[in-house]
């Protein structure tokens, strides 16, 4: 079989599933071997798929369609839709998945549950790349579905803990409230346009069809289930109780960052769809954004910091997404989708970085999070911490960083587009420099302060490989041309300022990074203790409140709300409605004298009886033997 | 075409029963165990055979059925025979009740149950009836079958129960009796209204089709089969019976009975009420489906109230059962069509879980969740055959119950877009009482009862007796999770050949004008996607 590029998509959808079905099936306890399969599944894949995404192979070359099912006039396919998008998600979830895996070998060095820990890596690969590569709504649910039990799986690694238990579980029926309302709108869509195919839909679309604002806000749930948005943001700091690279591959470069592709699939939809649609989009991505940036301040396990900066940082997608088109020039470029996926692609590095640098300082910890019991890695764990730095000034947009073009392009676009939403987008990054670099301060500065941290050491290669290879895409991704190239019908929707806006934009944010991050510098010193609690002890109730709540809340519903809902229909459907059938049919059958004797004296032999003599007697009578 | 010299399907009917009276005669226990092996192996390798069979073999006329034999027994007279065939809604449920009955049977062999041998034998009669319902063309001994199967099933519940088991025998025995008359009422009622003369359903079809039964007609006897069958399937609210039932029978007879011999109900309002009465299934359809989301929603919660394992899962079957109505309710070949996919992947994910419990109780001493926890450590195996089971049961992609449900949704929209939001809810309730299940047995730390019960008694992994059933059941579940169209080609063929709604939208259009839209919708939802214009 020669190597079409139909052959290579196969290959990174279903080579993946083959190690996961291989490790499932014979390597439950061989934790090394498991290790090997996967990650050379993992090196073929990414070559798979870099050739594919760089090899200029685009939807002409690549496709492949298959009827799954078919009922009645019903048919769900499987197909690929190969563009820019798809081969730039693919690329990120390559190099990405790669990193991690060849991370994991260190990070999972001494786990004994190794094996399954593989394999969920595995079936997550071939999950996530259904989704990127799907070329209709349906098979895109499903593989959708299937991440969805693949971050449970992993979620719940350390399985025999009962907090990773209940994350596990709460991360999946979170996720199962998004996709209510996703799995309606596909419905929804099938009805309306008589296929789920992308390419169709937008073709429909742009021939002028209508469509009915809920169509594309019903989807719109899946997004804000998948990817963590109020007010379905609770699961994703819980999902932090899974191992620390997880975090970094489904938690924060990509399974997370799937809602805002799917969204940027189904753009046509969105811009058909009344103004209302893209708005409510926006506002959420904003809020949920400000809100995040806000819950990271308090924190001190820094895994969970980075978690709340995932929030902020999708928030910062979703909202650009729900800026929409402009006009720039003479073109109407489709600018909400060129913000977004450029800030999910320079964010899949930096946050991917952070969460691995987060791991290595972790193991270097032995198992210590919490930011306060840290202090003084910088002289101990160097290069994690060159690493680690170059991540966070790429996320608080350091000028020339990739962050920093990616975030501009964003508060550009609202500035254009959406006054309110600059102002809060602005202070969401304000906010974002001032807790990165209290978390970077009091993690790699001073002294240490603890017994754990004293002992760090610097990690292994197989963990300082991928920090280095992570750290070079997070600082210069947008100067390697041939990087970008390949996916120009994505990049040349990145709106991008010029002249006096051009100007404003570039000051506005030094300025933001400037204030945050010497706020944070001389607020907080490194010691065991948070400053701003010492300070300002009013804001940090209120910000620990307001971080809190959400949790409260989901908790009550759970406990007080839902539970005690079942258990009173438990008794109606007892005492009620089980009783109140029985006693009218016990009743029933007395009044018609049809052997309620025998039934009510709980002898069953005597209906057994009845009935073989009546089968006889039929029989009999039927024969002809009784005439 | 039959290479073998022996008509198949009786030999799959016949080998059970002929098994259980050999038991019944009084070999020895070794031997007894050898021969109930050979009755559950023959129905399944039977069934396995006949599915790759089916696409090439030859079809009796046009009638879509393949196999096809009759046999008088003596009841020619009543019009009735022993008809023998599979159509392309049969076939599934046949392999369905293959399948289950291996699992089920080579379960209870390893059980080391008291009185084995006549457990054994009611369960080899539970088989035989069960293969005999579905591969009965005539009405008569699809219902005949059904009460062989039914009445084992009591007896299993009232002698091998666990605990309540007297009161929950009783309780089956009074619903399911009451079920049954009535859908014999209805069958009846159908055989003589049509004038047709015989329990034939081939001959009672094209009765129907050159001289419909008049609306009236159709509207009562739909009326008495849903209850009827209604009870057996357990709508909402005459479920009670199920819950408690399941949670007292012996494992091998809740995998049979809410794996395979509950659906016996849906199949005979497929295959039989909805071609021959499709104006009464009209008019029945919006009460159908309201008590059908009464299922969904009202024993969705209380299934998440449930503490109780194996009464857990008694209540997810029950809930399960309102999406297989409102399948039916939809009124289009492709609800129909997700019916049956529905219950056959139901079927294999309720006997597996009803499989598991009873392994988990061997492990734990108690089937009371709160007194579980982390037996992951101690059983992985088990552990990943549950998750896999409750994964499947919540209708996860890859998992066979995935496409009834996605089918059910799809066609439900067409009939009513409140009534499919509704139902969806229903993917967050299963999740809800899905997850926390597994979370509650398998993980965290142990509960300091099952500290104790593992002190005295260690918990080991999942024995390979144990596991073979387990892992049949398993793999069919993924092999039409990953080639539906194993199941959905036959279908597919024998719905669009005779659809079962054809004449249903024909009739509402003429009838009730306000049911008109619905026919349109459901039109929509048959037309070919590519070829339908946006509509608005």
């Amino acid at each position: 079989m020669s190597l079409t590029p139909t052959t290579l998509a196969l290959v990174t959808l279903l080579l993946p599933l083959a190690s996961a079905v291989l490790i499932a099936l014979f390597m439950r306890r061989a934790g090394m071997l498991a290790q090997i399969v996967s990650v050379a599944a993992c090196v073929v894949y990414a070559a798979a798929a870099l050739i594919l995404a760089f090899g200029g192979h685009r939807a002409a070359a690549v496709n492949a369609s298959l009827d799954w099912l078919s009922i009645g006039g019903f048919t769900l396919s499987l197909g690929i839709k190969f563009d820019d998008l798809a081969a730039l998600m693919l690329a990120i979830v390559a190099v990405v998945g790669l990193c991690v895996h060849v991370f994991s070998i260190g990070y999972m060095r001494d786990d004994k549950a190794r094996a399954r820990y593989f394999g969920g890596l595995s079936i997550f690969m071939f999950s996530m790349t259904g989704i990127v590569l799907a070329d209709n709504l349906f098979m895109m649910f499903i593989f959708w579905e299937l991440v969805g039990f693949s971050s449970w799986l992993l979620i719940n690694h350390y399985r025999e803990k009962q907090s990773a238990a209940d994350a596990s579980k709460k991360a999946f029926i979170v996720n199962r409230i998004g996709d209510f309302g996703f799995l309606l709108g596909i419905i929804a869509c099938y009805h309306v346009f008589g296929t789920t195919s992308l390419t169709a839909i937008a073709t429909q679309v742009d021939a002028g069809a209508f469509v009915v604002a809920c169509i594309p806000l019903a989807l719109f749930c899946g997004a804000v289930g998948k990817s963590a948005q109020v007010p379905l943001q609770v699961w994703l700091p819980d999902a932090m109780e899974g191992p620390t690279p997880v975090s970094a591959l489904i938690h924060a470069a990509t399974m997370v960052a799937a809602g805002i592709y799917m969204l940027c699939r189904i753009e046509p939809l969105f811009a058909a769809a009344p103004a209302v649609a893209l708005n409510v989009v926006m506002w959420i991505g904003v809020i949920t954004a400000l809100y995040a940036a806000l819950c990271a301040i308090t924190q001190s396990d820094i895994k969970k910091v980075l978690a709340y900066s995932t929030l902020s940082q999708l928030g910062y997608m979703v909202a650009a997404f729900g800026l929409g088109r402009i006009v720039e020039g003479k073109f109407l470029i489709v600018a909400g989708v060129g913000a977004a996926m450029f800030h999910l692609t320079t964010h899949a590095f930096f946050k991917a970085l952070l969460f691995l640098g987060s791991g290595s300082v972790i193991t270097g910890c032995h198992h210590e999070q919490d930011i306060f019991k840290m202090g003084g890695l910088r002289k101990k764990m160097p290069l994690t911490f060159v690493t680690f730095s170059i991540g966070v000034l790429a996320i608080i947009g350091m000028p020339f960083l990739s962050g920093f073009f990616s975030k501009d392009a964003i508060l550009y676009l609202a500035m254009v587009k959406n006054m309110p939403a600059f102002v809060l987008l602005t202070l969401t990054a304000v906010l974002t420099a001032f807790y990165m670099v209290r978390m970077w301060k009091i993690t790699f500065l001073g002294e240490s302060r603890s017994e754990e941290s004293s002992h760090a050491h610097e990690s292994g290669a197989s963990m300082l490989l991928p920090l280095i290879v992570l750290a070079v895409l997070s600082a210069g991704c947008v100067y390697m041309r041939p990087l970008i190239m390949p996916f120009l019908e994505v990049f040349l929707n990145v709106p991008a300022a010029h002249g006096a806006d051009h100007i404003i934009i570039l000051a506005l944010s030094i300025a933001v990074m400037l204030i945050g991050a010497t706020a944070a510098l001389f607020l907080y010193k490194p010691v065991a203790t948070d400053s701003l609690r010492e300070k300002i002890p009013g804001v940090f109730t209120i910000l620990t409140h307001l971080r809190e709540t959400p949790d409260r809340v989901y908790n009550y519903y759970t406990g007080k709300i839902q539970q005690r809902f079942a258990l009173f229909l438990n008794v109606l459907d007892r005492f009620f409605i089980g009783g109140l059938v029985v006693r009218g049919l016990a009743g029933l059958t007395g009044f018609l004298g049809l052997g309620a004797r025998a039934l009510h004296v709980g002898s069953m032999h005597a209906y057994v009886y009845w009935f073989l003599l009546g089968a006889v007697l039929v029989w009999a009578f039927a024969s002809g033997f009784l005439h | 075409m039959n290479p073998f010299p022996v008509d198949l399907l009786l030999l799959s009917l016949a080998t059970p029963l002929a098994a259980a009276l050999i038991i019944a005669f009084g070999v020895p226990r070794k031997l007894a165990m050898v021969v109930a092996g050979i009755g559950f192996s023959v129905p399944a390798l039977v069934a396995i055979y006949l599915v790759g069979a089916f696409a090439g073999a030859p079809r009796y006329h046009d009638t879509g059925y393949a196999f096809f034999t009759s046999y008088d027994m003596g009841l020619a007279s009543w019009g009735i025979k022993l008809t023998l065939g599979l159509n392309g809604i049969s076939l599934g449920l046949f392999a369905l009740a293959g399948i289950v009955g291996l699992a089920a049977g080579f379960y209870a062999l390893q059980s080391g149950a008291e009185r084995l041998k006549y457990y054994l034998l009611l369960l080899l009669v539970m088989q035989g009836g069960l293969m005999g319902v579905f591969a009965s063309i005539d009405i008569f001994f699809f219902y005949f079958f059904h009460e062989f199967a039914l009445i084992a099933t009591f007896i299993m519940v009232g002698v091998w129960g666990g605990r309540d088991r007297n009161y929950a025998a009783m309780m089956m025995t009074i619903y399911l009796t009451l079920g049954a008359m009535l859908s014999l009422a209805g069958l009846i009622a159908i055989h003589i209204k049509s004038g047709a003369g015989t329990f034939d359903l081939i001959a009672l079809r094209e009765t129907v089709a050159a001289q419909p039964l008049s609306a009236l007609v159709q509207k009562n006897t739909f009326g008495i089969l849903m209850f009827g069958f209604g009870v057996l399937v357990s709508l909402f609210p005459l479920h009670s019976w199920a819950p408690l039932g399941y949670g007292a029978a012996p494992s091998s007879a809740a995998m049979l009975h809410a794996g395979v011999l509950k659906k016996f109900g849906l199949y005979g309002l497929i295959q039989i009420a909805l071609p021959l009465i499709p104006a009464g299934a009209a008019h029945w359809s919006h009460i159908l489906a309201i008590l059908a989301l009464g299922n969904v929603i009202v024993i969705g919660f209380v299934t998440i109230a449930q503490s109780d394992l194996k009464q857990m899962i008694g209540y997810s079957s029950v809930m399960h059962m309102g999406y297989a109505f409102l399948g039916i309710a939809a009124m289009s070949t492709l609800g129909a069509g997700g019916v049956v996919l529905l219950m056959i992947g139901h079927g294999l994910s309720v006997a597996l879980l009803f499989l598991l419990a009873t392994s988990i109780h061997h492990r734990t001493q108690t089937f009371d969740m709160t007194e579980m926890g982390g037996l992951a450590k101690h059983a992985p195996v088990l552990a990943a055959l549950f998750v896999a089971a409750t994964f499947a049961s919540i209708g996860l992609p890859g998992f066979a119950n995935f496409w009834g449900e996605l089918a059910i949704f799809v066609a439900l929209w067409g009939f009513s877009k409140w009534m499919t939001i509704a139902a969806v809810l229903g993917i967050i309730i299963s999740a809800v009482y899905g997850l926390r299940a597994a979370a509650r047995v398998f993980f965290g730390p142990r509960t300091a009862a099952f500290a104790k019960v593992a002190a005295e008694r260690p918990p080991v992994d999942l024995r390979w007796s144990e596991r073979a059933p387990a892992l049949v059941l398993l793999l069919a579940l993924f092999l039409i999770g990953l080639w539906p169209k194993l199941v959905t080609d036959p279908l597919n063929a024998q719905l669009t050949a005779q659809p079962v709604t054809a004449a249903a939208n024909a009739n509402v259009t003429t009838t009730a004008p306000a049911q008109a839209a619905t026919a349109a919708a459901t039109a929509q939802t048959n037309s070919t996607p590519a070829a339908t214009p946006p509509v608005k």
